[in-house]
């Protein structure tokens, strides 16, 4: 351990104190647990270069809003289903791939189905946690901060980094693809991570004189937002001195246009945030934890064609980004992960949509995974007093899985507590 | 203009000075540009113990505020979208209060109107939408206006793309800037009966038979009282009493071809002037609701005024108001204090942006650069320090980058504010827009040596300093004002 100075026993308290980080303020709304991320990072330096157990990577996929688990993995063979849903139930259930007897993946899942197939894709069914909040932004933080009693402010893979990773030295080792501000998941006061919304104009136009005397401008700045502005500019000028080089040695193995026929307009470029991890990954940047965001899962309305829409976006992205690690021979070093803060209301309402829900199915997907069902089939028939689904799987027994058995990180320290196993890789580290 | 001698006490630095600190190192943090004001003090406390490390510089800028031309141009940056130097002059000269009237007691400007906005069917490029907005914004009279219109996009939001209307999202920039300064009781019809809304929100698809929760949810949540001041059940219940709000009938509908190879025409609805949402008492719900704790019937009035009466909605709706104005992290009391007021003037808008601009801690010297510019607030200012005529099409596309699309807020929570302006990605994306801006900027720049006074207090880092002065020429020097962490902060 690289005892630099006696700054990392700084307590956390301390900060707290120096008012230095953003708590929930009066009116905290969803943003105020949002600490400053890697403020200052470069103060806290801690080296954890014994932290780093395997170069396993992995890629978190947000399915934002609130992503339909009926609709997502299929219940082929209940007629509940049908009262429940008298206008989405048909389609959704007569186009759906089968997996089997029970169950089928949505009809736009092709490419996921093929590697279903190969027993690349484990799905766990029926994950929440107890007493689900129905506020998009309690539950982002819930699953974000992987504590559902809203205590802790850090993010689980921004704790990852601060605990496992010397993020501080080698600022690409967390980063969020396709986004411009870091997703609360990655968010740890000790943790170093890069943003990049769009490598193409990832840079400074004003060339090197710019990158060089906003470096200089860039240092010792004062105030609150100080560390912040500082780390967030020699972050962005390491990157992309790492991306020069890798760009120039990248060729992509797999088509990432994207080939879905939209309904609704969208904002989304999964495929480009993808290609963008997939550049990270295959050049060896030493990239470990990634963050890519799909949003517009909020389907109250006109589901069917919007959610329809953007399961063919996940399926053509990850489908390329697949494709593309195999084709790099990484494809065993990726994990690939979606999440989202809840699933919909199993009945539908007067706007052909669905309201807000709970308990719904995560999708694990690439070489390390035992492929199958895993947990527990929720039932349409006895649902919750909110007429919701009820969970059987802990989100935090899937981030322990990925955690110790993935990454091989300490995921009791991670998470402050172990949780029951849900064994869907095919050979997890042993810690 | 050149660096003061690290040994030279010619500045006044080092409030509050930390014990164990020699003079000569609180100088050396502190040390000023020739512009003659202490720029920098450290701060206190266990900031000391990283002082020593490379990012964290331990230091705070030195408030100016106890003048009364910093507290103007403190007032200034945060309620404007920037000011040129008559602008600056006016203010000056009216100090202040007179400044705080004015703001909040001139009628808005309203924008020029927006010829594409009545296509039939309502379908045109956002960008002409953008552009139309940000063009008002870089020539308003009345800038504070547009940034209680942004205020109010951010808080009641709704997204071109759900919307699916662009006609529709005209309409809400309009209402929401003749509403801004109202009384919340009647901004709350107004924005549940708005048709982007009724869209957004999905209210206008839900009936009392099948009640969409959607509106209903975050109403409470979002708009007026803030999670965990409200049950599960409350939801349910409301989303019943507000049912059968409908969007507004077409007063025509227009033929248009819309593929010319197989001459397809389409009938789209056409509009001839703004119109609210109707209520279709067919599609309500009836009988009684219990909500927020009473039992009876319930109609879209009664929900608002019974949130009204809720003792969380004003402090939720002045906390917001607060981190938007005044500080990322307002006191308890702070916020309590304004919310008091707000429910005693019921709900008052001019009341409440009053107390907060009058309040002791909008200019305290914790609040000085304490709030980060939103992206369109940066780009604005930019445009109007250096006096550009800058097209309001730079500005709209570079927003993006930064974090902020107008008429495209990330979710239905609007824009985060603050820290999360800051990453690796925005903060290069507001240096290229400095860069982009000044290539544009033909002939000859204001002073910049002006402009550290007039749009910075002469409060720089030593940092921003020392590059100012080694820059070598005006336009160099803009560069660095521009691309600075003090131009970033209000």
């Amino acid at each position: 351990m690289n005892r630099e100075v006696g700054i990392s026993q700084l307590k956390r308290r301390d900060f707290l104190k120096a008012g230095l980080v953003f708590g929930a303020g009066a009116s905290g709304l969803a943003a105020g647990y949002a600490a400053v991320p890697d403020a200052f990072a470069r103060a806290v330096y801690a080296a954890k270069k014994e932290g780093m157990a395997n170069d396993n990577i992995l890629v978190m996929i947000q399915l934002a809003g609130g992503n339909d688990g009926l609709r997502t993995l299929v219940p082929l063979a209940d007629p509940t289903l049908h009262d429940l849903r008298p206008k989405l139930a048909g389609p959704m259930v007569s186009q759906a791939l089968p997996l089997n007897a029970q169950y089928g993946l949505n009809h736009n899942l092709a490419g996921i189905k093929g590697l279903w197939d190969k027993g690349k894709v484990a799905i766990v069914q029926g994950v929440g946690y107890p007493n689900p909040t129905f506020s998009h932004f309690e539950s982002i933080r819930i699953w974000e901060t992987g504590d559902p009693t809203r205590r802790q402010v850090d993010g689980w893979l921004g704790r990852t980094l601060a605990t496992s990773y010397d993020s501080n030295g080698h600022p690409l080792t967390g980063c969020a693809c396709g986004a411009t501000d870091a997703p609360g998941a990655l968010r740890d006061l000790q943790a170093t991570l890069t943003v990049i919304q769009n490598q193409k104009t990832f840079g400074f136009t004003g060339g090197s004189e710019v990158e060089a005397a906003v470096g200089a401008l860039y240092k010792g700045t004062p105030g609150i937002y100080g560390a912040l502005f500082d780390t967030a500019i020699a972050t962005a000028t390491e990157t992309m001195a790492t991306l020069r080089t890798s760009a120039s040695t990248y060729q992509p193995m797999a088509d990432y246009t994207d080939k879905v026929k939209l309904v609704y307009s969208s904002k989304n470029q999964l495929a480009a945030a993808l290609q963008l991890a997939a550049e990270l990954i295959v050049t060896g940047t030493g990239v470990k934890l990634l963050h890519v965001t799909l949003g517009g899962f909020d389907t109250h309305y006109t589901e069917l064609n919007r959610h329809d829409d953007l399961m063919g976006y996940l399926d053509s992205a990850v489908s390329a980004f697949y494709q593309d690690l195999a084709a790099h021979n990484m494809a065993d070093k990726v994990l690939i992960a979606t999440w989202s803060e809840f699933g919909r209301r199993p009945r539908e309402n007067a706007s052909g949509g669905t309201d807000h829900g709970a308990a719904a199915p995560l999708l694990l997907i690439g070489d390390p995974v035992h492929g199958g069902l895993y947990g527990e089939e929720p039932s349409l028939t006895s649902l919750d007093s909110t007429g919701n689904l009820k969970y059987a799987v802990d989100f935090r027994s899937v981030y322990q899985e990925i955690l110790s058995g993935h990454l091989g990180a300490d995921s009791t320290k991670i998470l402050g507590a172990p949780f029951d196993r849900v064994s869907f890789l095919k050979a997890p580290v042993a810690v | 203009m050149s660096l003061a001698p690290l040994d030279e006490p010619a500045v006044a630095p080092a409030v509050n000075r930390p014990p164990g600190i020699t003079r000569r190192q609180a100088l050396a943090a502190a040390v000023a540009t020739g512009v003659g004001v202490g720029a920098i003090r450290l701060l206190g406390g266990s900031m000391q113990q990283i002082a020593s490390r490379q990012a964290a510089s331990g230091t705070d800028w030195i408030s100016p505020l106890s003048s009364e031309s910093a507290r103007v141009m403190h007032l200034l940056r945060r309620t404007t979208m920037g000011y040129n130097a008559t602008q600056l002059e006016a203010a000056l000269s009216d100090g202040f209060d007179k400044t705080v009237d004015r703001l909040i007691e001139t009628k808005p400007a309203e924008p020029p109107a927006l010829a594409v906005a009545y296509t039939p069917g309502g379908r045109f490029a956002v960008t002409d939408l953008q552009q139309w907005w940000i063009g008002h914004m870089l020539t308003t009279p009345t800038p504070f206006a547009e940034r209680m219109t942004l205020f109010w996009h951010g808080h009641f939001t709704s997204d071109y793309r759900k919307t699916a209307d662009d006609t529709f999202m005209y309409w809400q920039n309009l209402t929401w800037r003749r509403m801004a300064m109202s009384d919340l009781r009647s901004m709350l019809m107004q924005v549940t009966t708005d048709p982007a809304m009724l869209r957004y929100l999905d209210l206008a698809t839900s009936t009392g038979q099948s009640p969409n929760e959607n509106y209903s949810r975050e109403l409470m949540e979002l708009f007026t009282m803030g999670a965990g001041n409200y049950a599960e059940a409350d939801v349910r219940e409301s989303a019943k009493a507000l049912a059968g709000w409908q969007l507004p009938q077409p007063d025509s509908y227009a033929t248009v071809v819309v593929d010319k190879n197989n001459n397809v025409t389409r009938k789209l609805p056409v509009y001839s002037g703004q119109k609210s949402g109707v209520f279709n008492a067919r599609r309500a719900y009836k009988g009684s609701v219990t909500y927020l704790g009473k039992t009876g019937e319930l109609d879209t009035q009664g929900v608002i005024d019974r949130i009204l009466a809720q003792p969380a909605t004003a402090p939720f709706i002045a906390g917001k108001v607060a981190q938007h104005f005044v500080t990322a992290r307002p006191s308890a009391t702070y916020v309590k204090s304004l919310g008091d007021t707000f429910r005693r003037t019921k709900y008052d808008m001019k009341s409440l942006l009053r107390a907060v601009f009058t309040s002791a801690e909008f200019t305290s010297d914790q609040s000085y650069r304490g709030l980060v510019k939103s992206p369109t607030e940066f780009m604005v200012h930019t445009a109007r320090a250096l006096g550009l005529s800058l097209g309001s099409k730079i500005v709209a596309g570079s927003g993006s980058g930064m974090g902020q699309s107008l008429f495209d807020p990330p979710d239905v929570n609007g824009w985060p504010n603050n820290e999360a302006w800051i990453s690796s990605n925005t903060v290069v994306e507001r240096v290229n827009f400095a860069t982009a801006a000044l290539a544009q900027a033909k002939g000859t720049l204001p002073s910049a040596s002006d402009a550290v006074h007039k749009h910075l207090d002469g409060v720089l880092s030593p940092q921003t300093a020392r590059l100012f002065d080694e820059a070598p020429d005006d336009r160099a020097r803009w560069f660095i004002l521009l691309a600075s962490p003090e131009f970033q902060l209000k």
